[in-house]
């Protein structure tokens, strides 16, 4: 995790868009992972993606530095996500398929993962939302359960349940 | 295959949230049972493999273009997203319509099934829902005493629609207890909408 100059939290604060795009530059590559994963749809993870950043932009103001400026942006991020599909705005789902695997791919790293890692996004993209939605959250972004239950606005007892569904149907694809 | 009624203990397991007690009691039954043993470790694997992705995924898109556009714009401090506009306007038209069913004559658009009462409340549920998730998430910026005013209110006119759906069930077909419950409906809307827009 890179850390955030505080000069650029305050300069951004003050209404310093290049001190902005600095830090849009060394966080959007967390914060496009954590929309695709929650959506499985690399376009509307795009635009989340910018709702997300425009929304810190408005919101810098409230940022205090109790936390640090990623845990914030990445509580908002996820505030973004599920505000967007509470409103309805959810189009119709692109899933990633084994059609359409291409955002997922990264150059391999020579270390041989790679592909196992390629075939965990597929099977986590193809999970049901709300299943897919807690186990991102949990397991790949280490939330905890009563976190979960505070952004999803869902039950802890339901988080869990998803979780363990989530785990449940994914042990299932990938030994396939 | 892992003992199906051990899922939630096999998952809590893994994740080391059991107390010393049920971690020995579930260590007593994988010294015994193959096949949670099994399970135990794909599942091990499993959090390890998701543990292990990358952290960060760069769009394909450059994206700043637009969001440079956005906040040029001056969005900053503005605060009224515009889909919290939406929101609040398709709650209310969703309730505009809900109501609108309750008038006797709307079971000709809807038939035996679903008559106009019940795809009412539905309406109203799906209006009251969003909302107060929008809420749920945005409570956080709204004044401590704001929230507990807000909760109070919210708790008043819950009251008064649990007590005109208890009637209902009595009197399924009394116009006047049907006003009384959209009436209800209709505030809880209307100070759901106040307090999103508040918390923005």
């Amino acid at each position: 995790m890179q850390a955030d100059p505080s000069d650029l939290i305050q300069r951004a604060q003050q209404g310093d868009q290049a001190a902005f795009e600095a830090l849009y530059r060394a966080h959007v590559g967390r914060v496009y992972a954590l929309c695709l994963r929650l959506t499985a749809d690399a376009v509307r993870a795009e635009e989340l993606t910018q709702d997300a950043f425009v929304r810190a932009w408005e919101r810098l103001a409230s940022f205090r530095g109790e936390s640090a400026f990623s845990s914030w942006l990445y509580r908002l991020t996820v505030n973004v996500v599920f505000l967007s599909q509470r409103a309805g705005r959810r189009r119709a789902l692109r899933l990633f398929t084994t059609d359409d695997p291409a955002a997922l791919e990264r150059p391999a790293d020579g270390s041989g993962t790679a592909g196992v890692q390629l075939d965990l996004e597929r099977a986590i993209a193809a999970l049901p939302p709300g299943a897919r939605e807690v186990f991102v959250l949990h397991d790949v972004e280490g939330y905890r359960h009563h976190e979960i239950a505070g952004l999803t606005g869902i039950a802890v007892g339901t988080s869990k349940a998803q979780l363990f569904r989530a785990r449940r149907l994914l042990r299932e694809a990938l030994s396939r | 295959m892992m003992c199906s009624e051990r899922e939630a203990q096999l998952n809590e397991y893994v994740d080391g949230m059991l107390a010393a007690e049920a971690r020995a009691l579930v260590e007593t039954h994988l010294a015994v049972c193959a096949g949670c043993r099994e399970a135990v470790a794909e599942l091990r694997a499993l959090v390890d493999g998701a543990r292990g992705l990358p952290r960060a995924i760069e769009p394909t898109s450059e994206l700043w273009t637009g969001i440079a556009g956005r906040i040029g714009k001056g969005e900053r401090g503005k605060g009224k997203r515009w889909w919290r506009g939406a929101l609040a306007a398709a709650a209310a038209l969703i309730m505009g319509f809900a109501i609108y069913r309750l008038l006797p004559s709307s079971a000709v658009f809807y038939g035996p099934e679903v008559d106009g009462w019940a795809a009412a409340q539905i309406d109203y549920a799906r209006a009251t829902d969003e909302l107060a998730g929008a809420l749920a998430l945005e409570r956080d910026r709204l004044e401590p005493s704001t929230v507990a005013l807000l909760e109070r209110n919210l708790g008043v006119i819950d009251a008064a629609l649990r007590e005109s759906r208890d009637a209902l069930t009595r009197d399924p077909g009394n116009v006047e207890l049907r006003a009384l419950f959209a009436a209800a409906a209709r505030q809880k809307v209307e100070l759901l909408r106040w307090a999103t827009r508040a918390a923005t």
